[in-house]
């Protein structure tokens, strides 16, 4: 058997909400019943085991629970039922800074939140150099801190939850303090108290840095747990679930959008003005999956299919179909066009489509715009301007930067210098 | 999991071992109070020194208030009989409104950090303890000055640490009930008015009428423990006596009572603050 850091059994937490603050005297004896009040579980039924030396992530939407856990574990809130037992000094980053008072040098505000966290003065005088040293505010140390900038007040209160060693540390978002060179700063830190053998409970909605970090995690849905154990499953579940739900709102958005325009002699009418002369106009773009099955995001390096649906009112000879793929950033990614493949459509009066097939989406995750072009050697019959949003999802955290996934090998491995060239 | 090591999320130390976190407390709201003032610390002496020139302007000139003798036999001089009183009223209504301030303005740090609840209110207490100390040095050089000592005043440090645990558990209570019913505030700032009056500080209660309309006047007077701590401490350091042992009893049974109601309070209240505040 492993050994166990922290210990939640069948945890939960309720809130008693009202609508209307009744702290008073007058409600000691108007023991009336009050309209306003009704309980909130912010969690219910939670159990885990965080093993010590490892580092724990836990994962959800707003509101799910997370923050709650958080205070519970660092014993901001009693919890309302079930059992929460540590093996250890626990050491709680839920704001940075938090116990500093204004008037108090940074020097004095290191021994009162010391102290707040539970250590004596000589074990803060042990760690004192280190800490004004890890903050790099140099001389300002001994100035009252309500004359620090946000940044060196962040970073003054991380060195003090991190430098005085704990033993279990529990960190919420703290991922978007300071600068740069402080960030990755903090980073090497955690990784470092990680190979210490620090155990770590972390909230972030970072899943690259959830990934990256932890070992292990559970993810909270509404107070519940959903999934639990190592740390990429997690993750993965609960990024299938926000796409799913996501798919599922914008097909309701679709939906809602509705109702097709009439045409107008000629032209196909649309209902965004476009360029082009009219007789065949795009009518909407869909995106499938490996399946077929119309979806509402696209994910990385799977199988997908772009289909250009069209009307025409007219018979035509020798149609282009281009695309082009544009990120939000206003960077065009890439623009097939089926002249490339050297395919000309012959179109007939009503509707169709045409479709662009990729093996392998080569598109990093992000938010993109589809372009659509109906053409024939020069003449523009179509030509729809970033109409089309195309969203790109991953189901696991990606690690890769970049706008699409350059395709290639790495050498199996290092090679010597080659003789009498280097 | 080493079974003897696996414990509640909340540290369960003992208050003597708090003392670090307590006197840090009380450090910083004295920096805070006298940080950015021009006078500083001077201000500690110079508030109990006016109020005391105004009490004694009020009371023994206008009103001719007359103080009962000194233990050494000379005429008493209402100045310094007043004094004696007046620090440990001071040292009382500073203690549970710096107490309830110093929880309050807790609040964020409360929801962020566990600590004991108490460790802000006794840190507040902690500060005016201080400033008490520097008035009671003051009390005791004039009363050396005036050749009034006795072996009596060996009896101070017991009825002050009677006194100051009195104060103390006085202070958790309100402090920590203000969370849950912020109407506290209001009521026990008309509570130590009424107290103010109540206890023999800046009277005798010698002139206190036995029974008003059939109200046992006399009685109420003499009943207040505020009144018993400062009849105690006003015959160890200026009556130079022992004072009465049914007072010293007495005073023994309000601290027990006072100690066990904060440590009540704080068991069944003191614990979820966070959410209140």
């Amino acid at each position: 058997m492993t050994d166990i850091a922290i210990k939640v059994g069948h945890l939960s937490k309720t809130f008693r909400l009202q609508t209307e603050r009744r702290n008073s005297i007058k409600e000691m004896f108007v023991r009336g019943k009050s309209r306003g009040v009704h309980d909130f579980h912010a969690l219910r039924d939670v159990s885990f085991e965080v093993p010590r030396g490892s580092t724990f992530g836990l994962v959800g939407h707003n509101g799910s629970g997370k923050s709650t856990l958080l205070k519970i574990l660092a014993g901001v809130y009693r919890p309302s039922a079930g059992q929460v037992l540590v093996d250890g000094r626990v050491s709680a980053l839920l704001e940075l800074g938090a116990g500093f008072h204004g008037e108090l040098t940074g020097r004095e505000n290191i021994y009162l939140n010391g102290a707040i966290l539970g250590l004596s003065k000589k074990q803060i005088d042990r760690s004192m150099d280190q800490i004004i040293d890890f903050a790099g505010i140099g001389e300002f140390i001994d100035s009252p801190v309500k004359v620090y900038s946000s940044g060196m007040y962040v970073r003054l209160g991380f060195s003090v939850a991190v430098t005085l060693d704990p033993e279990i540390l529990i960190v919420d978002e703290i991922i978007a303090v300071g600068d740069e060179e402080f960030q990755r700063k903090c980073f090497d830190h955690l990784f470092e108290l990680r190979r210490r053998g620090t155990t770590i409970v972390l909230v972030t909605h970072s899943l690259t840095l959830a990934a990256e970090l932890c070992d292990q995690g559970i993810w909270l849905d509404h107070g519940r747990p959903r999934a639990l154990g190592d740390v990429s499953d997690v993750i993965d579940g609960y990024l299938l679930d926000v796409n799913a739900k996501e798919s599922a709102a914008r097909a309701e958005a679709d939906a809602a959008a509705g109702g097709e325009p009439g045409d107008v002699g000629d032209e196909v009418a649309v209902p965004i003005p476009r360029q082009g002369s009219g007789e065949i106009r795009m009518t909407k773009v869909t995106l499938h999956d490996a399946s077929g099955a119309e979806v509402g995001f696209v994910t990385p390096g799977e199988e997908c299919t772009v289909r250009v649906h069209y009307r025409s009112t007219r018979s035509l000879e020798d149609v282009t179909f281009g695309l082009a793929f544009i990120h939000e950033s206003g960077i065009t990614v890439a623009g097939p066009n089926s002249m490339q493949d050297d395919r000309r459509y012959d179109i007939e009066p009503g509707e169709g489509f045409v479709d662009f097939y990729s093996e392998a989406l080569p598109l990093q995750p992000g938010a993109f715009n589809i372009s659509t072009a109906i053409v024939d050697k020069g003449h523009t019959y179509d030509y729809s301007d970033r109409e089309t949003e195309l969203r790109v999802r991953a189901d696991h955290a990606v690690r890769e930067p970049g706008l699409t996934r350059m395709l290639g090998r790495w050498s199996a491995e290092p090679s010597l210098p080659v003789e009498g060239k280097a | 999991m080493t079974s003897e090591s696996v414990r509640e999320i909340r540290p369960s130390v003992p208050i003597w071992r708090q003392w670090n976190l307590i006197s840090n407390f009380g450090r910083r709201d004295l920096k805070a109070k006298f940080n950015g003032t021009l006078l500083g610390w001077a201000w500690s002496l110079v508030v109990p020194l006016a109020t005391l020139a105004i009490y004694t302007l009020v009371f023994s000139i206008v009103f001719r208030m007359v103080p009962p003798p000194m233990g050494n036999g000379k005429d008493g001089i209402f100045v310094v009989w007043l004094f004696c009183g007046l620090v440990l009223w001071s040292y009382f209504s500073s203690c549970v409104n710096g107490g309830m301030g110093a929880l309050l303005g807790s609040g964020p740090l409360l929801q962020k950090i566990y600590f004991p609840a108490y460790a802000p209110v006794l840190g507040a207490g902690l500060a005016v303890g201080i400033q008490s100390l520097i008035e009671l040095g003051i009390l005791a050089i004039v009363l050396v000055v005036l050749l009034n000592v006795s072996w009596t005043w060996l009896l101070i440090p017991l009825v002050l640490a009677l006194f100051v645990i009195f104060t103390a558990s006085v202070a958790t209570i309100v402090s920590v009930m203000n969370v849950y019913y912020r109407d506290l505030a209001h009521l026990v700032s008309v509570a130590l008015q009424l107290l103010f009056y109540l206890t023999p500080i800046i009277y005798n209660p010698d002139i206190v009428p036995l029974s008003w309309n059939g109200i046992p006047l006399r009685a109420i007077v003499e009943f207040s423990p505020l009144s018993q701590f400062v009849e105690l401490f006003r015959a160890a350091i200026y009556d130079l006596t022992t004072g009465d042992l049914s007072t010293w009893i007495s005073v023994t049974i309000w601290t027990v009572v006072a100690l066990a109601g904060a440590m009540f309070v704080m068991k069944r209240r003191g614990g979820d603050l966070s959410e209140a505040l």
